[in-house]
């Protein structure tokens, strides 16, 4: 009995659920009021997010007469859901709520998958022919950047596979661990061509400004949101916030994490400030000083740059550097 | 309290829709103006959306010429309530220099409800966000009565 209000606990505050809605929201208006003082501007308020999604929330759903009902609606629910369960595998710092490795890299690549096939579900179900250009640009994004994340991923299992026992591991514990022992990833030199790779799929997988093809909403009029207004709409937008603190605490865990503090909340604190500062480097910055890439642009780039980044990081461990 | 929260949101976040039936581009500039760094309206929330379903504001600009009407009319029936329409410059009140042309069907309030009617041709920044945020609190007052 104690276990499963002990698992409740996990999955709905923390570090599930309503802690992923807080620091995704927080992290999405931090992004907005740097991009804004960027640009010079003042800039919206940092609970912008919250505002946003509590408004659409109280907003009218209309379903379209061509839509799938019930696809279009479950769609968006079908990505939080991923969303919040990735959330549960990512250790914070030497924070995990599972003691024996149940999940490893493999599952939360999967899992993050999950949300843009979630979009493009729900866009091809609203039956709208912007959503079906969004479809199909989201679908050449999400091409593009799991080359380079896939390599990324295996150059740390190497690395620490090597120090461990001379194979490949994909536990994220172990990762922590070595991290703990030899200090942070991103302090070994070989790691940085695949920590610069990383840092340049995030923008891609939370769809910010160079690479937000899927939802252009000057072109195409936010793609295969189009059709969407109100709850689901909300829950989209949440999706997207979400997904820009699990991309930038899964960079923290893989390349700046160690052994941490004794206290759980004040690693979390810090955990949340490091993925402050990794959407500043990676999301912001890039969105205040550059423009929309072209649909075959994003695959050049993400097929040529990080992926070369990731693979000579990839050679390197692989000798042993 | 939930309701307390989501009358928050909305005061906080309205996305403008804007229209186009026909305007000469001046009073269009002026609403860019708004929302670029000069005046940054985002800092009260006003977004610019690209399609009608995310709108909560609706803006419109111009004459209403004989080919934007029926677009107009469509468009308008495809924002979600709570919904406020506002007009900007003197087009779409009273057709000004284009009233009496054989292709304009203005003014606005033949087709919908005007709720907030911005004067000027064109209006200046400051006037435009006076208007909007007395349309932020029309959607207020809308949002209540449902």
């Amino acid at each position: 009995m104690n276990n499963i209000l002990q698992f409740l606990f996990y999955i709905l505050i923390f570090p599930g659920f309503a802690f992923c809605v807080v620091a995704g929201l927080l992290i999405a208006g931090i992004d907005r009021k740097l991009v804004a003082r960027m640009q010079k501007r003042i800039g919206p308020p940092i609970l912008q997010p919250t505002y946003d999604f509590l408004k659409l929330l109280g907003k009218e759903t209309i379903i379209p007469r061509h839509a799938a009902r019930k696809v279009y609606l479950a769609a968006p629910v079908v990505g939080l859901l991923s969303l919040v369960t990735v959330s549960l595998f990512i250790p914070i710092f030497n924070f995990s709520i599972f003691d024996k490795p149940v999940a490893d890299l493999i599952v939360i690549i999967y899992l993050l998958t999950i949300p843009g096939v979630a979009l493009i579900i729900g866009g091809s179900a609203s039956g709208s022919p912007y959503a079906g250009v969004g479809i199909s640009r989201e679908m050449v994004a999400i091409l593009s950047y799991e080359l380079p994340l896939v390599i990324v991923l295996l150059t740390i299992g190497r690395k620490v596979g090597m120090a461990l026992d001379g194979n490949i591991t994909f536990s994220l514990k172990a990762i922590v661990d070595y991290q703990a022992q030899y200090g942070p990833m991103i302090a070994q030199w070989s790691m940085i061509p695949a920590a610069i790779a990383l840092l340049l799929v995030i923008p891609c997988k939370v769809g910010s400004l160079p690479f937000d093809i899927a939802e252009a909403e000057i072109e195409i009029c936010e793609g295969p949101l189009v059709e969407y207004s109100g709850p689901p709409l909300g829950i989209f937008k949440l999706n997207h916030a979400i997904k820009m603190f699990i991309m930038t605490s899964l960079f923290v865990t893989l390349f700046l994490s160690g052994a941490g503090t004794n206290f759980v909340a004040l690693n979390v604190l810090i955990q949340f400030a490091l993925a402050v500062v990794v959407t500043f480097i990676s999301i912001s910055v890039l969105k205040a000083i550059t423009a929309r890439l072209r649909v075959e642009q994003t695959f050049k780039f993400y097929w040529t740059y990080p992926t070369a980044l990731a693979l000579l990081s990839l050679v390197l461990v692989w000798l042993g550097l | 309290m939930f309701k307390k929260l989501i009358e928050k949101g909305i005061e906080k976040s309205p996305w403008l829709l804007h229209i186009n039936t026909g305007s000469c581009n001046g009073c269009d500039i002026e609403l860019v103006s708004v929302i670029t760094p000069r005046y940054d309206a985002e800092r009260m929330g006003f977004k610019l959306a690209g399609t009608p379903r995310h709108a909560d504001i609706v803006v419109v600009s111009g004459p209403i010429t004989s080919q934007s009407k029926e677009r107009l009319v469509r468009t308008l029936a495809q924002v979600p309530d709570p919904k406020v329409v506002v007009s900007i410059g003197s087009c779409p009140r009273s057709c000004n220099v284009f009233h009496g042309s054989y292709s304009v069907e203005g003014p606005l309030d033949r087709y919908c409800d005007v709720d907030v009617s911005i004067a000027g041709c064109p209006p200046k920044p400051e006037a435009i966000i006076d208007g909007l945020a007395k349309a932020v609190e029309i959607l207020k007052t809308k949002r209540r009565g449902k």
